[in-house]
C-alpha cells in the first residue's frame, strides 16, 4: 500500500499537506505524533472514507483516490479492515453475530462456514466464552478485541487500527496489546495510528512521525526511537515517553518552539 | 349479559348516587356501544397510519434534498404549533366543502367525517412520530455507522442493518408515548359528529342529564386503551431490548 | 470529528441559525410577502371581499385569542402550582402519599382532555352558593380548572423526572459535605432541577394553549367560535376557507415562537 503526495482539505483547514507513505505486504507500520496531525485522516483516506483533493493512495493494484461508485468502494473495503476508538460494536447484535453478518451479507460467504471461522477468531481473541453476549455487556478491551475479531472475518489484506486503545483503562490496554502484537508476529500487514509509544517501538518494522500534516520523519523503529534526526521528532519523543536514556536528546533541551499544530484544534 | 343482571347492577349503582339508567334502554345501550366500537376503530386505523405517516415524514425531513426537506419541515412546524381541533375543521369544513363542490363524483364525496379524522389525527401524530424518529436517527453513534461502512456496507444494508434498527430502538419510548396521545386524541372527533363513545355520550347525557356516569365509563374505557397501548409498548421495548446498552 | 464532513451525504450537516440575516429567513420572507400583497390592495383599492369580512372581524378574533391565552396562562398557573405539591409529594417517605400520587398523575395523564374539559363544565354547577352569596362560576373558569387537571399531572411528572435525573453522585456528594437533606434540595438539586424542567414546561404550556381550542365546544366565547359565528354571519365560501385559515395562522403566530424558544433553551443546556 502506497500514499503519494496526498493532500487534503476540510474547508479552509488544510490538513494533510503532502503525506507520503508506503507499507509493505506483511509489514506493520505505526503512524505517530502530536493530536491534531492528521493521523486518523490518513487513515480513512486508505479506505475511501475520506476522498482527498489531490494525490494517490495505492492499495494493491487499487487507486483509491480513483474509486467513484459505490461497488468499487465496497470492493476496496472488502480487502481493508478497520478499527475504530469507540462505538465499533453493532449493540443490537450478539458478539457472534456481529462477526458474522459482513461476511454473510456483504462478501456473501456461507454461513455455516462464516460460524466456524468466527468461532475460530473469537477463541484467538480469548473471548469464546462471551459469544452470545451483547457488546453492552462486554468491557472496552473486550469490545476491542471482538472488533478485531470482526475486521479479521472478512479476511483482509490489510488492518488499519485507529488508535483503539486511546479510550481504554490502562489495564484493559494490556489485553488489547496482546492481541495485536501476536497478529502482527504472525505476520499482519497494518497500519497502527498510535500513542501507545514503547508498544509501537516494539512491534513495528516502520514509524512514521507525523506532525501538522507532514511527516516529519520516517524510518525503523529502531531509528526513529534511538537516533530521531528531526528536532521535533526529539521534542516529541521527550514529551511523549518522558527522560529515559534513549531519548535524552545529545545536546542540552533547545528552547520550545511554538509548534504550529497547537493551532489547528480540530477534534479528531 | 342478561338484562336482569344488568337491572341489579344499576339499583346497586343507584344508591351510591349514581344513575346509569339509560343502560336498561335498548336503543340508548347500543348506541353507548356502538360509539365504544367506533373509539376502537379509530385507534385501530390512526395507530398504523400514524406510523406510516411518521416514517415517511422522517424520510422526507433526513433525505438531505431541500426540495423534500423543507416543505416537511414547514408541515411539521404548522401541524406541531396548531390545535388538533382547528386542523381537523379546516380539513373536514374546509376541504371537504371544497372537494364536495368540485368534485363531482358518483354516489357523493366518499371522505365520510370518520376517514376525515383518520387522516387529520394521523397526520398529526404522524409529525410527533417523525421527530422521535428522525431524533433516534441522530442519536445512532456516527462511528458505529463508518464502521458499517468500512466493513464494506452498501448504504442500503447501512439503512435497513445498522441505522434503522438502532433509531427504531432509541425512539421507542416516545413512539409509545405518541401512541398514547393518540388514543386520547381520537375523542376529538365528536367534534364534527363521527359517532365515537363521546359522541354518543353527549348524545345521551342530553336527554338524561347523567353526565358525571358517562364520564365515568368514558374514563374507563380510554384508560384502558391507553393501558394496552403502554403495555404492548413495553412488551416490544423488552423484546427489542439491547442488553446493557447505555453504560 | 474530522470525518463527519466529507461522508457521502451531508445530512447532518445544520446551517447554524445566525448565517441566514434575520431578514430573509424563511417565516421573515411569508410576512413580506403577505405585507406586500396587502400594501397593494389597499393603494389599489382591490381588497377581495373575503379579505374586508376578515378586516372587519378581526378584533373580535383577536379578543377571542386572548380569552384562550388568558385561559391558558391561568390553567398553566394552577396546574404548575399543584402539580409541583404533587410531585413533591410523590417522592415522599411515606408510601401511601407515594400510592395516591402515582394514581393522581396516571388519571389525569391518561384521561382525554376533552374528557376533562367536559367534566369539569357539566358537573359543576353553574353557580356556587357560599354562605348568602351567589357567585356565577363562568364557563371559562371551567374550562381553566378542567386544563389545570391534567397540566398538574404532567408537572408532577416532569418534577419528578427532573429530581430522578440528577445523578446521585451529587446527593452523595452533598452529603458527605455534611448538608441537611432540606438543604440539598434547596441548594443543589432544585436550582438545577429548574433549569432541566424548563424545557419541556414550555412544551407543555405550548400544548395547553392549543387544547384552549376545545373551549369552544362547551360555549366558550374564544377564537375558534368566534371564528364558527363569523363564518355564520358571513355566510361566504371564500370567507369561511379564509378565517379558518386565519385560525390555524393565529394560533401558528403564538405558538411557534416559544416552541423556537424552548428549542433554543434545549440546546443551550445540552452543552453543559
Amino acid at each position: 500500500m502506497a500514499l503519494g503526495g496526498v493532500h487534503l482539505r476540510f474547508g479552509a483547514n488544510e490538513v494533510l499537506k503532502g503525506i507520503d507513505l508506503e507499507v509493505r505486504r506483511g509489514e506493520a507500520v505505526s503512524i505517530i505524533g502530536p493530536s491534531g496531525s492528521g493521523k486518523s485522516t490518513i487513515l480513512r483516506c486508505i479506505t475511501g472514507l475520506l476522498r482527498p483533493q489531490s494525490g494517490s493512495i495505492r492499495v494493491g493494484d487499487t487507486q483509491v483516490e480513483a474509486l467513484r461508485s459505490e461497488a468499487e468502494l465496497i470492493a476496496l473495503r472488502k480487502r481493508v479492515g478497520f478499527v475504530f476508538q469507540q462505538y465499533n460494536l453493532f449493540p443490537h447484535l450478539t458478539v457472534l453475530e456481529n462477526l458474522v453478518i459482513a461476511p454473510t451479507r456483504v462478501a456473501g460467504r456461507d454461513r455455516a462456514e462464516t460460524l466456524r471461522e468466527a468461532r475460530v477468531l473469537l477463541d484467538k481473541v480469548r473471548l469464546s466464552h462471551k459469544e452470545a453476549a451483547y457488546p453492552g455487556e462486554l468491557s472496552g478491551g473486550q469490545q476491542q478485541r471482538v472488533a478485531i475479531a470482526r475486521a479479521l472475518a472478512m479476511r483482509p489484506e490489510l488492518i488499519l487500527f485507529d488508535e483503539v486503545t486511546s479510550a481504554l483503562d490502562p489495564e484493559t490496554v494490556g489485553e488489547v496489546l496482546t492481541v495485536i502484537r501476536d497478529l502482527v508476529q504472525e505476520g499482519l500487514t497494518c497500519v497502527l495510528v498510535t500513542h501507545e509509544m514503547r508498544f509501537a517501538e516494539e512491534i513495528s518494522d516502520q514509524v512514521y512521525f507525523t506532525e501538522a500534516g507532514v511527516i516529519v520523519e520516517h524510518g525503523p523503529a529502531r531509528d526513529i526511537f534511538g537516533q530521531p534526526r528531526s528536532e521535533r521528532t526529539r521534542a516529541f519523543l521527550h514529551r511523549a515517553l518522558g527522560d529515559g536514556p534513549r531519548n535524552a536528546p545529545a545536546r542540552p533541551a533547545p528552547v520550545p518552539e511554538t509548534l504550529p499544530f497547537e493551532r489547528l484544534r480540530f477534534a479528531l | 349479559m342478561s338484562d336482569a343482571l344488568l337491572a341489579q347492577a344499576v339499583a346497586a349503582l343507584r344508591t351510591v348516587g349514581l344513575n346509569y339508567a339509560f343502560v336498561l334502554d335498548m336503543g340508548e345501550r347500543s348506541a353507548f356501544l356502538r360509539g365504544l366500537g367506533v373509539t376502537l376503530q379509530l385507534c385501530l386505523l390512526t395507530i398504523p397510519c400514524s406510523l406510516a405517516a411518521g416514517v415517511l415524514i422522517a424520510a422526507a425531513l433526513t433525505s438531505g434534498r431541500a426540495w423534500l426537506a423543507k416543505p416537511a419541515r414547514a408541515f411539521v412546524e404548522v401541524t406541531r404549533n396548531t390545535p388538533t381541533l382547528v386542523q381537523l375543521y379546516c380539513a373536514f369544513l374546509v376541504l371537504n366543502m371544497l372537494i364536495t363542490q368540485h368534485v363531482k363524483l358518483p354516489g357523493g364525496n366518499p371522505l365520510t367525517p370518520f376517514v376525515w379524522v383518520v387522516i387529520v389525527v394521523s397526520l398529526h401524530k404522524g409529525v410527533f412520530h417523525a421527530e422521535a424518529l428522525r431524533a433516534g436517527i441522530e442519536a445512532v453513534p456516527r462511528v458505529t455507522l463508518e464502521a458499517a461502512r468500512s466493513l464494506g456496507f452498501s448504504q442500503r444494508q447501512l439503512l435497513s442493518r445498522v441505522e434503522l434498527p438502532l433509531a427504531l430502538r432509541f425512539a421507542l419510548p416516545s413512539l409509545v408515548n405518541n401512541l398514547v396521545d393518540l388514543v386520547k386524541m381520537t375523542a376529538v372527533a365528536s367534534a364534527i359528529a363521527v359517532g365515537d363513545v363521546t359522541y354518543e355520550s353527549i348524545m345521551i347525557w342530553t336527554q338524561r342529564d347523567n353526565v358525571l356516569e358517562l364520564l365515568l365509563l368514558i374514563l374507563i374505557f380510554f384508560g384502558l386503551l391507553t393501558w394496552l397501548v403502554s403495555l404492548a409498548g413495553r412488551w416490544l421495548e423488552e423484546r427489542l431490548r439491547m442488553p446493557g446498552y447505555g453504560q | 470529528m474530522a470525518s463527519e464532513i466529507a461522508l457521502s451525504r451531508p445530512r447532518h450537516v445544520m446551517r447554524a441559525a445566525s448565517d441566514t440575516p434575520a431578514w430573509r429567513r424563511p417565516w421573515a420572507l411569508v410576512a413580506w410577502a403577505v405585507l406586500a400583497l396587502l400594501a397593494f390592495w389597499v393603494a389599489t383599492g382591490t381588497t377581495p371581499v373575503a379579505f374586508v369580512h376578515l378586516w372587519k372581524w378581526s378584533p373580535a378574533l383577536l379578543r377571542g385569542l386572548l380569552a384562550n391565552i388568558e385561559i391558558s396562562v391561568l390553567a398553566m398557573a394552577l396546574g404548575t402550582l399543584a402539580g409541583l405539591v404533587v410531585g413533591a409529594l410523590s417522592l415522599s417517605p411515606l408510601r401511601v402519599l407515594r400510592v395516591v400520587t402515582r394514581w393522581y398523575v396516571q388519571v389525569f395523564r391518561n384521561a382525554p382532555v376533552l374528557v376533562l374539559i367536559y367534566f369539569t363544565t357539566y358537573v359543576f354547577p353553574f353557580e356556587l352558593h357560599l354562605v348568602s352569596w351567589t357567585f356565577p362560576f363562568p364557563d371559562w373558569i371551567k374550562v381553566v380548572l378542567g386544563l389545570a387537571l391534567p397540566a398538574s399531572a404532567n408537572v408532577a411528572e416532569i418534577f419528578r423526572g427532573a429530581i430522578q435525573s440528577i445523578p446521585s453522585a451529587q446527593w452523595e456528594a452533598a452529603q458527605s459535605l455534611a448538608f441537611r437533606r432540606s438543604e440539598i434540595f434547596r441548594l443543589i438539586v432544585l436550582p438545577q432541577c429548574l433549569r432541566r424542567m424548563l424545557p419541556p414546561w414550555m412544551n407543555l404550556y405550548a400544548s395547553i394553549t392549543m387544547s384552549t381550542a376545545l373551549a369552544s365546544l362547551v360555549g366558550v366565547h374564544d377564537v375558534v367560535d368566534t371564528a364558527q359565528i363569523a363564518s355564520n354571519t358571513v355566510a361566504r365560501t371564500d370567507f369561511t376557507i379564509l378565517v379558518y385559515f386565519t385560525l390555524l395562522g393565529l394560533f401558528f403566530a403564538y405558538c411557534y415562537p416559544i416552541a423556537r424558544a424552548t428549542r433554543a433553551l434545549e440546546r443551550r443546556h445540552d452543552r453543559h
